[in-house]
Parts: C-alpha cells; sequence; structure tokens
C-alpha cells in the first residue's frame, strides 16, 4: 500500500508532473489510458464502418438479384466473412468497454480510499489544479455510459445488419455506426477537461 | 495619338491577363475542392432521408428510445461541419472574384482617363501577335462579368440551404452542379490563348 504517501501534500513542483504519488498517479494513469481507449476505439469504428458499407452493398445487390432471377452465386460467402470481420470490430470493442470498466472501479475505489483517509468530504486540496476526486469519478462515468450505450447499438447494428433488406434502413445502421449518436461532443469535451486538468494538456 | 498613354494601357491589358491566367487556376482548384464537399453534402442528404422514412419504434433499434433524436443532432453537426468548410470555399471564390474585379476595373478606368487621346485606329488596330485594344477590354469584361455572376449564384445557393430543410438539402449538389458552365470557362482559356503572343511581347 502507499500508505502515508496516499495524503502527500501536493505542492506546485510536484504537481506539475513525473513526482505525482499514490492517488494523484493512479488518476493521471488513468485519463491516458481513457485517451488511448477511445484512440483505439475511434479506430476500430473507422475499420468497422468500411466493412460495415461492404455488408450493406453485398446484402442489397443479393437481395436485388434474388428478385430478378437467380440466386446469389458466391455472395453468400463473401457476406459471411465480412459479418465475421465486423463481429471481430464489435468483439474488441467489447473488451475496450470492459477496460473501461475496470477504469470505472479504480476511480471508485480512490474516492472510497480518499473518504476513509479524509472524512465524507475528501481531500482539502485538490490533486491537481482544481477537480474533487468526486469530479474525477464522475467524468469517468460519464464517459463509460456513453461507451456502453455505443456498444450496445453497435451490437444490435451487428445483429441485424446482415438480414436487413430495406435500404433505409440499411442506411440508418450506417449513420448510427459512423455518427456515433450516444458519444456527443460533450463526451470528448470532457475528456479533453479530464486530460487538462491532469495536466497531459498544457493548460 | 499619345504613345505614352497606348504603351500604358498595353501594360495595363498584359498585367490584367496575367492575373486573369493565375485567378482562373486558383477558381479551378477552389471549385475542386468543392466537389468532394458537395458528395458529402448528398451524402448527408440521403442519411436524413433514411432516418425520415424509418419509424425506429418498428425496427430493432426500438431499444433505443433516444436514438433518433441523439442521431438527428449528430447528423446536424456533420452537415453544419460540411456546410462551414463550404463557406471558407466561398471566401476563397470571393477573393478570386475581388482580384479580377479590381484589375478589370483599373484597366477600364485606365482607357477612360486616355480616351481622348487615343484614336480609334490605334484602339481598335490588330496584328498577327497581338489583338486590338477593344477587343482586348471586351474580353477582360467577360471575364469579369461571368466570375462575378458564378460567384453571386453559388454564394446565393448556398445561403438558402438549411440543414434542416431536407429537400433544399437533397436538391443543393445538383443545383450546384448546373451552375458550371464549361463552356464559358473554355472561352475564358480561348482568350488567354488569343492573347499569350501579346502577353510575351514587351
Amino acid at each position: 500500500m502507499e500508505g502515508p504517501s496516499g495524503d502527500i501534500t501536493v505542492t506546485s513542483s510536484n504537481r506539475k508532473c513525473s513526482a505525482v504519488t499514490g492517488s494523484g498517479r493512479r488518476i493521471k494513469d488513468g485519463a491516458a489510458d481513457w485517451h488511448n481507449l477511445r484512440a483505439r476505439w475511434e479506430k476500430l469504428n473507422d475499420d468497422g464502418f468500411v466493412i460495415a458499407g461492404n455488408i450493406v452493398n453485398l446484402r442489397l445487390s443479393s437481395h436485388r438479384e434474388q428478385q430478378v432471377h437467380t440466386p446469389p452465386a458466391g455472395g453468400a460467402a463473401e457476406l459471411q466473412e465480412e459479418c465475421c470481420k465486423l463481429h471481430d470490430i464489435v468483439h474488441k470493442m467489447v473488451a475496450i468497454v470492459m477496460k473501461m470498466e475496470r477504469l470505472m472501479a479504480s476511480q471508485r475505489g480512490i474516492l472510497d480510499l480518499e473518504e476513509f483517509q479524509f472524512g465524507p468530504e475528501g481531500r482539502k486540496v485538490p490533486l491537481f489544479h482544481s477537480w474533487t476526486t468526486k469530479q474525477f469519478e464522475d467524468s469517468s462515468r460519464v464517459l463509460l455510459d456513453a461507451f456502453r450505450r455505443e456498444l450496445q447499438l453497435k451490437q444490435t447494428i451487428l445483429q441485424e445488419l446482415g438480414h436487413t433488406v430495406t435500404s433505409d434502413l440499411c442506411m440508418v445502421y450506417l449513420s448510427c455506426w459512423l455518427h456515433q449518436p450516444f458519444t456527443p461532443p460533450q463526451t470528448r469535451l470532457t475528456l479533453e477537461a479530464l486530460l487538462l486538468e491532469t495536466g497531459h494538456r498544457p493548460l | 495619338m499619345s504613345k505614352a498613354a497606348l504603351l500604358s494601357l498595353q501594360q495595363a491589358l498584359r498585367k490584367s491577363f496575367q492575373t486573369l491566367e493565375c485567378n482562373q487556376k486558383v477558381w479551378k482548384s477552389v471549385l475542386s475542392e468543392c466537389s468532394p464537399l458537395m458528395d458529402s453534402l448528398a451524402n448527408l442528404a440521403e442519411q436524413w432521408k433514411a432516418l425520415s422514412n424509418i419509424q425506429i419504434a418498428n425496427t430493432p433499434l426500438k431499444d433505443f428510445p433516444d436514438l433518433e433524436e441523439k442521431l438527428r443532432f449528430k447528423l446536424l453537426l456533420a452537415t453544419d461541419t460540411v456546410l462551414g468548410k463550404l463557406n471558407e470555399k466561398m471566401s476563397a471564390l470571393q477573393s478570386v472574384r475581388d482580384a479580377i474585379s479590381n484589375q478589370v476595373y483599373a484597366v477600364i478606368q485606365l482607357y477612360e482617363q486616355n480616351a481622348d487621346s487615343l484614336d480609334l485606329l490605334s484602339v481598335t488596330e490588330r496584328s498577327a501577335t497581338a489583338p486590338s485594344i477593344a477587343d482586348m477590354l471586351e474580353w477582360l469584361q467577360d471575364a469579369e462579368r461571368y466570375y462575378r455572376q458564378q460567384f453571386l449564384k453559388k454564394k446565393t445557393l448556398l445561403q438558402t440551404v438549411r440543414a434542416d430543410n431536407l429537400s433544399l438539402l437533397e436538391s443543393t449538389p445538383e443545383k450546384w452542379k448546373s451552375l458550371e458552365s464549361p463552356s464559358a470557362d473554355n472561352h475564358i482559356t480561348d482568350t488567354l490563348c488569343k492573347v499569350s503572343f501579346f502577353m510575351e511581347s514587351q
């Protein structure tokens, strides 16, 4: 355990960066993890969007062929392959959200620890610039909730995409995948605020 | 006839055609940057339309009651971004128009100031290498008018677009395309060819 270092007095000299220890260290590393996880999520989202687009094209064109006369030739195998790829993407997204849940849990742990150390009011002096430990927990929760809902949406899209033949609905699925409706600009701002507060971004 | 006036007018004409030549290139490159933006706008219009055509409650997405509202917000943001970028391009087109207009007004003004000292023959006389001054002034005015009108039409079109009006949004990329006038543009290129010897001569 960190012992007495848990309530180390943060002075302007060690608040800067590397000298941060204890709760501050954990929170700062957590902020960096949030940033990295989000970057990986975005990359997966982009890759997934290309695959989802392929699926829609294959599905709609094979549907058109079926309506005309012959059953699709090699389309089914190709469709299966693309669906598997999308499945992999969503699977990786599940892993990311699980890591986010762990981050959230450790954030809550820090809060509990501080309540134990300093009483229900928490610490008197902020760990970094101005945020209380509770605020770190709050912003983690905002981020986690957004990505959780986004993941649910992705999972629904994954299940339905290969079976949908109405072009409008396909378009809405793609639209949802691309624009990520449950991560509004506030999510991005919350993350940026977290990075600013923890000193990852220069003030 | 004033030889000096003639020379300075020719010099101003040369400069105007040089301005026209380089701004024609800028104009074209800005327009080519607009076409992917117009494609995005058309694509966004399609997404808007698809979203309006379906009832989320009757689809597998019914478990997300606030989805439509949130997706609309995101689409609005995306549409806004594209329109913002198009507006930036319009500023670039405006500076092309201004550069050409200013140059052409200046040469016309110079001509008018010296009109009394220039006789008809020296203004209308042409040679194997140089068109007449009268012709060149006319071509410059034609070109200036073309860019002025093109800019106005494009600007007006973009000002009528509203992200929340689907039919306007849908029709914009097509209207934008219909504003293009390759023949008028070729005409300016032809003009620049006609004056190329004149521009090289000193």
